[in-house]
């Protein structure tokens, strides 16, 4: 175990296949860790202005990193361009949401006559008494957005491309404005949005109620995606889909079933993606379909071309760049309104050119992203100031 | 080299590969029509002709790439003309391509490490999790890689880059030793000599050879290939095609004096004059 890598040597290939074999790294990932769970939670003691602003931004960084997750997944490794993602955290959101909604009303049909009825409500009955009503909702719409998003994948097994990018779109207005506008929002025969109490978001004996433990249930569902990609990437399917993107002839011919691991791609991100919406609605207590627009869609692409295409960094600078200028902007503006009260009316619009415009100037100077610079940047310390 | 002895050998080792009469079409062009082969274990079976003769056309009905319109293959005795290109590699066979088909944003050991994807058996949650199987499995692989693959094919020294960098040479190496992971049965090998200077064509070869005469692989190699002093050397039986048809087949020695072969690369004498004309 070395501080640096120039002094690394390996003596098992387990140590190669470590994710971080420096120490120097160990220590930084520990200060990160320190950091998330720690230090940035509790700094409304210190600060009680700054603190839970911070907080509710790292709320919505998260959420941004878990919905970009899958599509970094898709697009960055395996190689499909997908641009529908709000339609799987759509179905993620208001999967969870049906399960806490109506979860207790099932619960209570144990004299149904229809047996399968019967079954569910003994289970669902069980499970309110563990309290785990809330993670089996996170589960099934992990699940229920992954297979929404093999559906939609199922085209990719014929075309490629721009064919792909049409159908994942046409996924997005199916999804979305007709399936879940049309029909699921009308379950109850309410109005559209749908509202969950915050104490229905009980996890055993937590009730996921606070900033603080919304923050924390976010960090977990964020560690879990990423330490799931990471793990992926250096086994079996992740290597595949890697070999689909950057040649899928010689992938199939190497033994790779292209088709089975493409829709395994898609699964994986569209449970990533129901994640997401899981947590939406966890940290919004309501979901309705304008909060899954197209638009979404576009900007978690924007996320990960900034961020870089095909790293998993890349899609936390990216959703870090996205967020904290976003809010930035925010700050630049509303002192401003007072002499242009339209920039305050036009914001949104700002904020979408602002939006184009970082990807365009993303594109030209740096097409490889924030996670290339910051690779660029360790490399150069990495055997500072010797490097030659 | 001791050719008469390797004759004997391959001549009453059992076929593993039968190729049965097989034609193929594109729109007008009859690409290859009625082409019929055996390869037969532990040989170096070479595939020649002139540009455009089908010989790149018949190794892609082989590993799957293209269906042929008839006839049949049959591999170890099973009929495989309808598989698809991964059953087939998970049957044993591997192949390189002509024009260099890595996966150019991967490094050479993760190339490498692809090649196992047949022999490894982790799926989406063992691997997501990456403890005590998948773990396992991946430091084996790995081992094989290293010892078996990398130290044969001499490549230590560029395992860590990535191959869209490397020299055209080393790329095709690469591209074997992402063949030889698989462990194959059958190894088809699409003008490995293809643009590699002089020494880089003798360690090929030299590769070659190792991989299909060593206790450890005994792998049936079918070559495609233009460099005729490489191929008259190292190749049992040779078969050449011309406008997808079959011309000639035999030792290297019996194909060098067939006038039909002679023909065919060298044109008819009256041809000659006609065009000189």
């Amino acid at each position: 175990m070395s501080w640096l890598p120039c002094g690394l040597y390996h003596e098992h290939y387990r140590e190669d296949h470590a994710w971080w074999q420096t120490t120097f790294v160990k220590g930084k990932m520990l200060l990160l860790a320190i950091f998330a769970i720690v230090i940035l939670p509790y700094l409304d003691l210190v600060a009680p202005d700054l603190g839970p602003y911070l907080l509710n931004i790292a709320v919505i960084l998260l959420y941004t990193i878990l919905a970009a997750s899958g599509v970094q997944l898709l697009i960055g490794y395996c190689g499909q361009v997908t641009l529908g993602h709000a339609a799987y955290v759509a179905i993620g959101a208001y999967t969870c949401c049906l399960v806490l909604m109506h979860g207790p009303a099932l619960a209570a049909m144990t004299n149904d006559p229809n047996p399968i009825v019967r079954t569910l409500a003994a289970l669902f009955s069980l499970l309110m008494k563990a309290g785990l009503l809330y993670p089996a909702g996170i589960i099934l719409a992990g699940l229920a957005a992954g297979l929404w998003c093999v559906i939609f994948g199922l085209p990719s097994a014929k075309v490629k491309g721009f064919y792909l990018i049409m159908t994942t779109i046409a996924g997005q207005w199916i999804t979305v404005e007709f399936f879940i506008t049309q029909y699921v929002s009308q379950i109850g025969g309410r109005q559209q949005a749908f509202t969950v109490l915050p104490e229905h978001f009980t996890i055993g004996p937590f009730t996921i109620d606070s900033d603080r433990k919304i923050y924390y249930l976010g960090l977990a569902l964020v560690g879990l995606v990423v330490a799931v990609t990471a793990n992926l990437l250096r086994s079996k399917p992740g290597r595949a889909w890697i070999a689909i993107r950057d040649n899928d002839i010689a992938a199939e011919a190497m033994g790779v079933n292209i088709v089975a691991y493409k829709l395994l791609a898609f699964f994986v991100a569209g449970a990533m993606g129901g994640l997401a919406g899981v947590y939406w609605l966890n940290f919004n207590y309501i979901i309705s379909p304008e909060h899954f627009q197209w638009f979404w869609s576009l900007w978690w692409v924007g996320v990960i071309l900034i961020g870089g295409v095909g790293s998993i960094q890349g899609t936390i600078f990216g959703s870090m760049f996205m967020v904290l200028v976003m809010e930035g902007l925010k700050a630049l503006i509303v002192p401003l309104s007072g002499a242009f009260p339209e920039l305050l009316d036009k914001f949104l619009f700002i904020k979408e050119a602002l939006f184009g415009l970082a990807i365009a100037l993303f594109l030209i100077y740096e097409p490889n992203g924030l996670a290339y610079r910051w690779w660029q940047l360790k490399n150069y310390f990495n055997l500072w100031p010797f490097s030659y | 080299m001791d050719t008469e002895e390797k004759e004997d050998i391959s001549r009453e080792a059992p076929v593993q590969l039968e190729v049965d009469s097989i034609s193929i079409s594109f729109g007008g062009v009859q690409a290859i029509y009625n082409v019929s082969f055996q390869v037969r274990k532990g040989e170096i079976f070479s595939i020649i002709g002139p540009n455009g003769a089908g010989k790149t056309v018949t190794l892609n009905c082989i590993s799957g790439i293209y269906k042929p319109d008839r006839g049949r293959i049959i591999f170890e005795g099973q009929d495989i003309t309808k598989w698809p290109p991964y059953k087939r590699a998970e049957a044993g066979i591997a192949r390189t391509f002509q024009k260099i088909e890595l996966f150019s944003g991967m490094t050479v050991l993760d190339n490498i490490r692809l090649g196992r994807h047949v022999h490894l058996k982790s799926g989406l949650l063992s691997s997501s999790i990456y403890l005590g199987k998948t773990a396992r499995e991946e430091v084996e692989s790995r081992k094989f890689i290293e010892e078996e693959i990398i130290d044969l094919l001499e490549i230590e020294h560029i395992r860590n880059k990535v191959v869209g960098m490397l020299p055209y040479g080393l790329q095709k190496r690469v591209e074997l030793a992402r063949a030889l992971a698989l462990n194959p049965k059958l190894l088809l090998l699409d003008e490995p000599m293809a643009g590699l200077n002089l020494e880089e064509v003798e360690d090929m070869a030299r590769f070659i050879l190792d991989v299909n005469e060593e206790e450890r692989w005994k792998v049936t190699c079918i070559l495609v290939e233009h460099d005729m002093g490489v191929v008259m050397d190292i190749s049992d039986r040779v078969t050449v095609l011309n406008f997808g048809q079959k011309i000639a087949e035999g030792r290297p020695s019996e194909v060098q004096q067939n006038p039909e072969v002679i023909r065919a690369y060298l044109g008819d004498v009256e041809d000659l004059y006609a065009t000189r004309r």
